[in-house]
């Protein structure tokens, strides 16, 4: 059961973006589209899933004096290795992500897990935990990048939900809210999550 | 593992070593295995842009529907024989080296329009695009643009569809005279200008610079194809 604990514990209560409040720049950078939302999601969840289960693999023989240097090349290389995936099978996606693939290995999140999680558990549990960190983040993300991709462009995924009819230019009333493609605005929802998540869990509030 | 003295210099340098080594061999080998398919990619765009420049969604029209021959020009404007498609698209992987080499590759549609590809520099990093003539070698067709780190709102428009559709329909001879077509800063005046993007003035000097260079290179041919009205 424990086990399962380390998957679901990120989702929410331990959630690294809105409690641990780790890795929120690219969360501002990626959540314009649910598109690259969603792909940065899932590169992040392997590459934690995955340097974890390395890192506790290896967490015994690493010496303690070039801890960080191992963990740092571990994570690059996963990172290169992802980044070149995406160039080889969705280079549209790839394009939009640019710089921020790269950044993935400055993501605290992932080196936070390794040092304070897989050094210290077994490989299967830190795999499960780095499982439900990129789980706990891609949701973040998606939530993030539905409001602003909806209200910013008028679709989701790129598929057209709000009809073109309604738009002042074609005779309408309506109008894409601008400034929800701009940085500030995931800031704010990231804001705005935190406040509904907090007021649904008592004891994460400060007193 | 406890029999050994993991903090030992020797282990440090030797765990190091190995896994540096180990690393670099996994890196290599997914990069040399993945190195087609990203090749596929990234000419699979440049022929989504050419065919974007000419107007034609790319989602409906491929390349080799609408451009009839890729050629090499050389410095007169005179095509150079013996260039397969592979030789001409890698020359838009480094078009500086290629101008400089007096090899000047050229996309001819079917109906006679021409796509030229351009390179410059913006305000933060390089700049390049794709600009249609129509078949008199004075009507901009179309033209598509990237960037590669201009500033986003501002520099970086140049991609949007709102900027690139401003020159359709502009000309880039003033009677004989080559005038090439500019981003006016304050609005276009004339045919020749389209209206610059405000906060991205350095960017807008760039694409000029980038469409007046580029187009000049090509001038020979463009003389020679030229329709006199």
């Amino acid at each position: 059961m424990s086990n399962l604990k380390n998957l679901t514990g990120p989702l929410s209560s331990n959630n690294p973006v809105i409690v641990q409040i780790l890795g929120i720049c690219s969360a501002l950078a990626v959540t314009v589209k649910m598109e690259p939302a969603f792909v940065m999601g899932l590169s992040v969840m392997v590459v934690t899933a995955f340097s974890n289960l390395v890192m506790s693999l290896l967490r015994n023989g690493i010496p303690s004096r070039i801890r960080i240097i191992v963990q740092l090349v571990v994570i690059a290389a996963l990172v290169i290795i992802v980044d070149q995936f995406l160039k080889a099978f969705v280079y549209d996606v790839s394009k939009q992500l640019s710089v921020y693939v790269g950044l993935i290995i400055t993501n605290c999140i992932i080196m936070g897990r390794v040092e304070a999680f897989a050094l210290g558990n077994k490989p299967w549990d830190s795999f499960l935990d780095g499982i439900g960190n990129g789980l706990g983040y891609a949701a973040i993300l998606l939530i993030v990048a539905f409001f602003r991709e909806l209200f910013g462009s008028g679709t989701l995924f790129n598929i057209r939900i709000i009809p073109e009819s309604w738009y002042i230019a074609n005779g309408g009333f309506y109008s894409n809210v601008g400034i929800m493609l701009f940085p500030p605005m995931a800031l704010i929802i990231v804001g705005a999550i935190i406040w509904v998540h907090r007021s649904f869990n008592k004891d994460l509030q400060e007193k | 593992m406890a029999k050994f003295n993991v903090n030992s210099n020797a282990y440090i340098i030797i765990y190091s070593v190995v896994m540096v080594v180990l690393v670099a061999v996994l890196l290599s080998v997914t990069s040399l295995s993945l190195q087609e398919r990203q090749g596929e990619n990234i000419l699979n765009e440049k022929k989504q842009q050419i065919v974007k420049a000419l107007g034609e969604d790319p989602a409906t029209a491929s390349y080799a529907d609408v451009v009839a021959e890729a050629v090499m020009l050389d410095k007169n404007g005179n095509k150079i024989e013996g260039k397969t498609d592979a030789d001409i698209f890698a020359a838009l992987g480094d078009l500086t080296a290629s101008f400089e080499a007096g090899e000047f590759p050229i996309f001819k549609a079917a109906n006679g329009s021409v796509v030229i590809p351009v390179y410059g520099a913006g305000l933060w990093g390089p700049i390049w695009g794709y600009i249609a003539l129509e078949q008199d070698m004075n009507t901009v067709k179309g033209i598509v643009m990237d960037h590669s780190g201009e500033t986003p709102g501002l520099g970086a428009e140049i991609t949007t569809a709102k900027v690139q559709s401003e020159f359709v329909g502009k000309t880039i001879f003033e009677g004989a005279d080559f005038v090439s077509v500019a981003m006016k800063k304050g609005g276009a005046t004339n045919n020749h200008e389209v209206d610059a993007i405000s906060g991205g003035t350095k960017t807008c000097d760039g694409v000029n610079a980038m469409l007046k260079a580029g187009l000049e290179g090509y001038l020979p041919y463009i003389n020679a194809n030229k329709s006199n009205e």
